[in-house]
């Protein structure tokens, strides 16, 4: 037990670093191991200070580099017991080869992703970069949109990724200085019921258990990797159902509701916005004033789980509309936006494929503005009454300079 | 700590190894001579990490495994941290007593190849030590990126010749000097550093237990001669690492506290240098008139270093 | 003469490492590729021997290398002296010693390197290496007498 017991309010005015950094905190943590980057530093400070002042009874271990801190974390999870840590941005790029390998191991360690953007050149706000970088790593990937959320899915994160039918590690993402230094109302659990509903971790071939020697991180080769790499991935995609059942089990203890794909105004809605992170709330208002301005049924799609990705339920929210834009905050690298890859995807299985448009918005921590969310919708609907795309298919919105944007529809 | 007992061989030959065969080192490597004298020097649980190297991609082979204590290899560079990772979890766990056994003795090791060591993974270790994580860090150093096909690394001494620093008409191989890196993890303050050789098992034995013994991170340089590498026989092996010791290119010592230098062999007959580089492939080349200036130049390093530990252990600061 | 299985249990030494075992399908495989060492409670393994041991077929000393070997050490007990130095430098664990008596060779995980008979002090030597095809019993009889002292 912790020396000290902190004092909680039942709401608390909290930014995104120090609502995930309360996570850690309450979820008792027997390992965390950080290195600082801009902006989600705050959280490990945070941690640094609830360790000098008693309220942390694990282990508080400052490494030398990010590279350092994912690779300690490999190496405290696979000694069963409980690892958190958080990054941004490079130091998120130069844990990327331990990402991989904490995944691979089915080593269940949360780590808070205050997203940033990727240099050069060198830029310390928030875009999806750094998220997009870890898409492929295997992680469960989910995103926050605000201090609360971030706060919610810390938790959440431990009991999905630990879940002996899950196994994999989970991000919990929220955008940097929006989200992580923006302060807000928070209703936080009290330690007890925080715990309680993360409850003890339980060791999965635990190397500190001297009865059972086991042997992390052998090498396969021909013979076996394909196989290893299957069933990781049947894993990660295994994890949907335990995702659901955590919410679901944390709306009956918080009364705050969590889906995977999370649709606003979508009942009868002719166009969409498909967002990810604070963009989400930004649509949201945009959505609902141009249905009162200007009476355009619009409506917001956002991914609370980028990975898995629901290829299902992203289906499922946006076959009846007849326009999608879908907006990616990371530099394209010459390629469609990998967002908007993955639910044209999905969009192209269903019977009436919706027009879909890629919006390339917001990098470098550039504000998007519920303006530029109304452009979008606007867009999209006179795709809609057009019946095909009227702009260039890829687009980047809010980018000073002439037009940028690339392939037109091909119309016979 | 469980300590074997290495008074005499007879005595120490009733360990029970708990590193088995049929891993896929090349026949006569020094690497597992050093492995199985590390785990055989305690009684302890262990937990052992591993940096990518010959070591790694020969004892883990899916699916067989030669370890039978705890085992972790994540990349080419960070088994100290995956180490000090370990140990901390173990730390937390014991206090909150959710170990499922609280009492059980442990030792955490690391394991690096001299390319892990001097070079990709100096600054995991270098942390790692600077953290004070309770282990003992000991490098392999076989003077080469071997499992790789024999690339340079920065443990290369002057005048070998390797993939990426060849010998050839217009070259005498590695142009460098190897790195000093028992000096330089001295530095560090750590409790206990030592160069150990196999071909001297009591010291080597003594120096592993000393470390596992100490609180603290200790490092330990053993030399390991690379027969495919190094360029001889197979069966040669330990008799090399009697050239090695023998002409002082590798000095045994240890360093206490990063300061107190204590020789731990002196040959009673110092060989010179060439008796050693003679021996091996990898030198022939210094061989040729034209480069007998490098074969004096290594000479002249070795009698220099060697004044030097004997200075430094006189001067007992 | 040493038993070619000396000391082996029934599980020594029973894949070839190339062909590793039966290749099992995805759904089969070790979750995150963990390899466990053993079967059943190992808590006590640094005090049990080999032949104590209840080894997982994931550990190589259910494995053999037996297929590398082009030469083979053959150990005889009568000229040897137990010092232990083929012990303890054999990097194949493959010295079989018992309460500080060398038995005899691990013909299952013994790569034939010659380290072993290179450190053997004893004249004549107590491990030579013959033809893998070589009879035991057959090497034995062809061993070496003791060699005289050089006059200097």
């Amino acid at each position: 037990m912790p020396k000290e017991i902190f004092e909680l309010q039942d709401r608390e005015v909290w930014d995104g670093n120090y609502a995930a950094s309360q996570a850690m905190r309450q979820a008792n943590v027997d390992v965390m191991a950080a290195y600082p980057i801009t902006p989600s530093t705050p959280i490990v400070e945070n941690y640094g200070s609830y360790v000098a002042n008693g309220y942390i009874d694990g282990e508080f271990v400052m490494v030398e580099s990010e590279h350092a801190a994912m690779s300690a974390c490999v190496g405290a999870s696979a000694s069963g017991g409980r690892v958190a840590t958080a990054t941004s941005s490079q130091g998120f790029a130069l844990m990327a080869e331990v990402l991989y390998q904490a995944s691979g191991m089915r080593l269940p360690i949360v780590l808070n992703v205050v997203n940033r953007a990727l240099a050069s050149p060198l830029n310390v706000r928030g875009d999806h970069s750094d998220m997009y970088l870890g898409r492929d790593s295997g992680w469960i990937q989910l995103g926050a949109f605000n201090a609360q959320e971030a706060y919610d899915l810390a938790l959440c994160a431990f009991k999905i990724g630990e879940d002996h039918s899950v196994r994999l590690p989970v991000m919990v993402h929220q955008d940097g200085f929006i989200t992580s230094h923006t302060a807000q109302n928070v209703y936080p659990l009290s330690d007890e019921e925080a715990y309680k509903f993360v409850g003890d971790f339980k060791p999965v071939d635990d190397m500190l258990d001297f009865s059972r020697p086991v042997t992390y991180g052998a090498q396969t080769e021909e013979d076996w990797h394909f196989e290893h790499k299957a069933k990781q991935h049947k894993a990660l995609m295994d994890s949907r159902p335990v995702i659901d059942k955590v919410f679901e089990e944390f709306e009956k203890i918080s009364g705050r509701k969590y889906k995977r794909v999370e649709s606003y105004m979508m009942e009868d809605a002719e166009v969409a916005l498909v967002g990810l992170g604070t963009t989400v709330e930004t649509a949201r208002v945009a959505a609902k004033q141009l249905r009162d301005e200007e009476g355009i049924k619009a409506g917001v799609v956002a991914i609370r789980a980028f990975r898995p990705f629901p290829f299902d339920l992203v289906r499922d929210a946006l076959e009846n509309v007849k326009s999608v834009g879908v907006t990616d905050r990371s530099s394209p690298g010459g390629a469609m936006g990998a967002f908007f890859n993955e639910v044209s995807a999905a969009l192209y299985t269903t019977p009436k494929r919706p027009l879909v448009t890629n919006y390339i918005y917001g990098l470098g921590g550039r504000d998007f503005s519920i303006e530029d969310a109304k452009n979008i919708f606007r867009e999209q609907k006179a795709n809609a009454d057009a019946g095909y795309v009227t702009t260039d298919i890829q687009q980047f919105s809010g980018l000073r300079g002439p037009k940028l944007g690339f392939f037109q529809t091909k119309r016979s | 700590m469980a300590i074997t007992s290495v008074k005499n061989l007879k005595e120490f030959s009733t360990a029970n190894d708990r590193f088995e065969g049929a891993h896929t080192l090349c026949p006569g490597c020094a690497h597992s001579m050093i492995v199985r004298e590390l785990m055989n020097c305690t009684d302890d649980n262990l937990v052992i990490g591993t940096n990518t190297g010959c070591l790694e991609v020969s004892t883990a082979v899916y699916p067989f495994t030669s370890w039978d204590t705890s085992w972790i290899h994540i990349g080419f560079e960070n088994a100290a941290s995956a180490i000090g990772g370990a140990e901390a979890m173990h730390k937390a766990r014991k206090r909150k007593g959710t170990l499922s056994d609280n009492d059980a003795p442990v030792k955490f090791v690391a394991f690096g190849g001299d390319g892990a060591t001097f070079d990709i993974g100096f600054q995991w270790m270098s942390g790692a030590f600077e953290r004070g994580h309770d282990f003992t860090y000991i490098c392999l150093d076989n003077e080469n990126y071997a499992n790789t096909g024999g690339q340079r690394s920065s443990a290369t001494p002057i005048g070998a010749t390797t993939s990426t620093a060849q010998a050839g008409k217009h070259s005498y191989g590695k142009k460098e000097k190897k790195k000093d890196i028992v000096s330089i993890m001295a530095a560090h303050g750590a409790p206990y550093v030592a160069q150990l050789a196999p071909n001297k098992w009591k010291s080597m034995a003594k120096g592993f237990q000393k470390a596992l013994e100490t609180e603290g991170p200790c490092f330990i340089n053993t030399v390991s001669p690379c027969c495919t590498e190094w360029k001889f026989e197979p069966k040669d092996t330990i008799s090399i690492t009697d050239l090695a010791t023998d002409s002082l290119m590798f000095p045994i010592y240890e360093i206490i506290d990063g300061h107190e230098l204590n020789i731990l062999y002196r040959p009673k007959n110092v060989l010179k240098v060439e008796d050693y580089l003679a021996a091996q492939g990898r030198y022939k080349h210094l061989f040729k008139p034209e480069y007998r200036h490098v074969i004096d130049e290594i000479q002249k390093g070795v009698d220099d270093y060697w004044e030097m530990l004997q200075r430094r252990e006189e001067a007992r600061v | 003469m040493q038993d070619i299985k000396l000391k082996a249990t029934e599980k020594r030494g029973l894949h070839e490492l190339e062909a590793g075992k039966d290749l099992l399908g995805w759904d089969e495989v070790t979750q995150g590729s963990i390899l466990p060492s053993f079967e059943g409670d190992a808590s006590n393994i640094a005090h049990l021997k080999q032949e104590e041991r209840d080894y997982s077929h994931y550990n190589s000393y259910t494995a053999t290398v037996a297929s590398w070997r082009v030469v083979k050490p053959v150990f005889n007990m009568d000229v040897c002296i137990d010092c232990q130095n083929c012990w303890v430098w054999c990097p194949d664990t493959s010295i079989i010693s018992r309460d500080k008596q060398m038995l005899g060779i691990d013909y299952d995980h013994c790569k034939g390197c010659e380290v072993c008979v290179e450190v053997c002090p004893t004249n004549p030597k107590s491990l030579l290496m013959f033809n893998e095809h070589e009879d035991i019993e057959n090497a034995l009889s062809q061993w070496p007498e003791k060699k005289k002292k050089e006059k200097k």
